[in-house]
This record gives C-alpha cells, structure tokens and sequence, in this order.
C-alpha cells in the first residue's frame, strides 16, 4: 500500500551510504539572490534506487552537481560512507542527461576512459571495458564511433562508462531525457537489470514520474523553487521489475500520487514563469 | 540507423569520372592553350611569356641537378622548423586563452590586431636580431604562423562541449589528462584547421623574406631566376612549389585524420 513519510521523519538508519546534509545553493542573479536548493536533506542506503522527482526549476539538477562534487558553493554537507566529499569523488559515478561520449574515441575506448585515468595497462582495461559494454548489450558495437550509434545507443555507452569505474554509488541526471518514450522504456528496463543485477546504489535525477516510479525503492518529490524536499515515497513494488509493472494497478496509485504532489509544484512554476515573462518581456524565463 | 547506412561507401552508383572532373580538366586545357598561343602570338615581350615545352624542359633541369634538392631542403627546414615552434607556442597560448577569460580580455585583442599584419614589415628586425642566415628566415616563418594558430586554438578551446569537461572532472582527470585526454581531441578540428592556415602564412613570410635577403633556399633560386631573366627556370620553380604546398598542406589534413575521424 502507499506510505508515504513526512520529509522530517526519514528513516534515519545510520547504515546509509550517501548522506546529503541540509544542503542549501543559492544563485546571484541579476535580479537578486535565487535560493535553488533549500535545506535539503536525503539518506541512501547501500543497494537502494533512489530517485529525485521535482518541476523544472525545483533545482534538482543543482543538487546532482553538489553530490557530483562538481559545484562548489553550497552550504551543508555530502559525505560517502562517513567522508564527507569536497569535489568529484571516486566512490561516486555521474551520469550526465547530455550527449556525452567521446566523439573521437570508440566504444572501447570510451567505456575504458575511466580506467585509462587510473594508469590500469591497457590489455586489461580493454577486458574491462568489453565487459561493461555487453553488460549494457551493445556488444558488437566495441569498435564502432558515437557517431555511427543511435541516440539510445550513446547514452548506453555513458553509463558503461561510468560503470567501469566501478562507483559506489551511481548519479544519474536525467539520462534519458533527451529520448523517445519508447527507447526511454526499454532503457529504463536496461538500467532496471543492471541495477539489480550488480546491487548498485543509485540516486536519479528525473522529472519523468513513470521513470521515477518504475525503478525506485523510494521517491524525493521536490518542491517549485526553493527547492525543498516536499514528501518522500516509498514504493512498494515487488522485485526484480521490469517496464511491464507500468500497466499494473498498483504502479498507477503511485503515478497519481505523486502527480497530485508534483502538480501543485509544476503549476506553481508555470505561473511564477509567467509573472517573470510578463514582468521581464525580453529577458524571457528560460 | 539511417547514420550507419550512410557511412557506406556513396560513391558506387557515381560514373567514373563525373561532369565536374571533366569540366575541371576542361578549364586546365583551356588555360594550357591560351598561354601557349600568347607564348607564340609575340605580343607580350619575347620570354615574359615562355612556351609551354620551355616550361617544361626548364622544370626537367630544375628537378634533374642535386643543387635545387639543397635549396629546397633549406626552405623546407625552414617552414618545417617555424611550424614546429610557432604551431606550439600558438597551441599553448590558444589554450591558455581559451581556458582563462581573464587573460583573454586582456591579450586577446592585440592578437586579433597583429594577426593580419604583413609580418615582413618585421623582416629587418629579424634580420639584425638572427642574422642573414635561416635564422631570420625560421623567425619571420614562426611571428607567421603564431597567430592563427593560437587564434585558432583559443576559439577551439572555448567552443568544447562543456558536458565534456564535466565527465573528465567527474572522473578526476588530473590537468594534465584533462589536456592529453580531453581538450586537444576535443579541439582538433579547430588546431588542424589553424595549422593548415598557419603552414599557409609559415610558407609565405619564409619564401617572402628569402627573396629579400638571402643566399640560399627557393626564394633565393627564383628571385636569382628573376634577376638573371631566366622566366622559364623562374616558371619551373613556381609551379613545382605550387605543387609541393598542395602537397604539404594535403599531408596537415590526412595527419590530422580530418577525413578519418567520424564526427557526431
């Protein structure tokens, strides 16, 4: 059945292995101050698949740099495992929702990236790399270039990539954003088996509800600027799952759950757009 | 899949030999024919105009005494060795302009300025700091083709794909794979591109300042040409360099894997 928990009353076990702590970002603007994440707060136990749901402006994408280790001012603390992280660390592996392969390298190469920075000798990386790749299912693609593979196709190379180095804990920024629903589904399936299949700490970043709720154990619904952590989800969903759960009646309560919760904010954000738009004609909300 | 089907090869319902292909070779005999029928109107001064068979047999001598081999090996240490330092100081400083916005403010503008700037005005300056020799020669070919290749560099480094640059720091790439790894790949359509032009402007401000003051290399031999009045050896050699830089600059371009290297 549908538990949803209050946003302060988070299981707080203290075997998690991402802790975010009261994170705020705040942006200078030209018009002022813009306070993007507010006091957020998340667990992630090991193993878990834990998503971030939120309208655009909720500043979701801000938090997955300040996890990534890519921004850094912020107020509050990320830490892995009990260490707190000041920039990219090794136990974390970023997905990114832009096209983001290596057009000059092949598969190969660019799921051995990587290895290559660690100075492993090639012979292995190589090995390494072909392993991930047919874990991702484009085996027979090793030699081909990005440019020669679908849209899909690519990002699948990304997450080989990240994969290979073998990250505590997988990020992923909305990584199937940019594609068609169809291949966004049989993706997520992908993502779904490798996922259980390698037991894989993940945090995703999505604005996609079906996506959100189709893979995750628990589900951060965020607030329309500031963002805020709003409700948290659990979603009781038998395992292994593939996208075949989206018919069932169960995966649907959630849906429209969490669309009650994420509409109120997405609509919030359209009309604060609009005041901006009506307010500033020519500089536009973005 | 329609991009994988494309990559096949497109020339196999083509002729032979296309309508462009012979309309090219159509121009080049047109051309060939009008000279050779000033060449025997005798209206131009006798020898401004050689034939065509003089031009020929001038290039045969030319390419038949081991003395051009010397001269040409000269000019071409010369390009070769103002490439090698110009082309790497330019890539550094396109890189660093390109990385820091700062230093990009402040320098960028006077390299716009002095890019197109004749740098043979500068040959005298060469000439007292490294003397007649290849020196001057190396030295006016390096001012040459600094600028658009650090030009170049910097407007390929700031035109990477940011997303890029996050995976390589993502990754914790040190700066130096950053650079090995990241940004010169990413930029190397943009560095082929200011190489080519800088061997361009390499080749010119060499040969130019050969021909001013010099005692060995091509200018030397075709202003030494020119001096003596001998237009079909003066013909030779233009045409046989004319050749040699399509050819040099052919080679920049296949180095580069510009041809071999899929884009996205």
């Amino acid at each position: 059945m549908l538990t949803p928990t209050k946003p302060t009353s988070q299981d707080a076990t203290d075997d998690a292995i991402l802790v975010v702590d009261n994170i705020v970002v705040r942006f200078e603007t030209p018009e002022g101050p813009i306070v993007a994440v507010d006091d957020v707060s998340l667990k992630v136990k090991p193993g878990e698949f834990l998503s971030v749901i939120g309208p655009s402006g909720c500043g979701k994408s801000t938090l997955f740099n300040v996890v990534g280790g890519l921004l850094g001012h912020y107020n509050g603390k990320v830490s892995v495992a009990g260490e707190t992280i000041a920039g990219p660390h090794q136990s974390i592996g970023m997905v990114f929702q832009e096209e983001s392969t290596f057009p000059w390298r092949t598969v190969t190469d660019n799921v051995a990236f990587p290895l290559e920075l660690t100075g492993m000798a090639k012979a292995q990386r190589i090995e390494r790399a072909r392993h991930f790749i047919a874990l991702v299912g484009l085996d027979g693609f090793e030699n081909r270039y990005p440019g020669e593979l679908s849209g899909g196709m690519r990002q699948r190379v990304s997450l080989a990539r990240t994969l290979a180095s073998e990250p505590k804990i997988l990020l992923m920024d909305e990584p199937f954003a940019a594609l068609d629903e169809q291949t966004r589904l049989l993706l997520g399936d992908k993502v779904l088996q490798i996922q259980q299949q390698l037991k894989q700490t993940t945090l995703l970043i999505t604005h996609n509800i079906t996506e959100a709720v189709q893979m995750s154990d628990r589900i951060v619904v965020m607030t329309y600027r500031p963002g805020k952590v709003k409700r948290i989800v659990e979603i009781d969903l038998p395992r292994p799952r593939t996208s075949e759960i989206v018919g069932s009646e169960a995966f649907g309560r959630y849906v429209a759950q969490i669309w009650a919760d994420l509409r109120e904010e997405a609509s919030r954000g359209m009309r604060d757009e609009e005041k901006h738009t009506l307010s500033h004609p020519k500089g536009g909300a973005s | 899949m329609a991009e994988t089907l494309r990559l096949k090869p497109a020339a196999v319902s083509a002729p032979a030999v296309s309508q462009v292909t012979v309309l090219r070779v159509v121009i080049i005999l047109t051309l060939l024919a009008s000279w050779e029928l000033l060449a025997r109107s005798g209206w131009l001064y006798r020898d401004v105009v050689p034939s065509l068979f003089a031009i020929s047999r001038a290039i045969f001598d030319l390419l038949s005494h081991g003395e051009y081999y010397f001269h040409l090996a000269v000019t071409a240490g010369e390009i070769g060795t103002a490439l090698l330092i110009g082309g790497l100081a330019g890539l550094a400083v396109g890189i660093l302009l390109g990385a820091n916005r700062y230093l990009a403010k402040a320098f960028e503008p006077y390299l716009y300025y002095l890019g197109p700037t004749p740098k043979i005005i500068f040959f005298p300056i060469m000439i007292m700091w490294f003397g007649v020799g290849p020196g001057s020669k190396i030295a006016l070919g390096t001012l040459s083709c600094f600028f658009p290749v650090a030009l170049s560099a910097a407007a390929g480094m700031r035109g990477i794909d940011k997303v890029l640059i996050r995976v390589g720091k993502s990754f914790r790439a040190s700066t130096w794979q950053m650079v090995t790894k990241v940004y010169l790949p990413a930029m190397r359509h943009p560095i082929i591109n200011g190489v080519r032009l800088g061997l361009g402007v390499a080749l010119i401000g060499t040969l130019l300042a050969e021909t001013k003051l010099s005692n060995k290399g091509i200018g030397f031999l075709i202003i030494n040409a020119y001096s003596t009045f001998d237009m079909p050896r003066m013909y030779a050699m233009l045409i046989v360099l004319f050749v040699l830089s399509i050819g040099a600059n052919a080679l920049v371009g296949r180095l580069g894997g510009l041809d071999g290297i899929k884009r996205v």
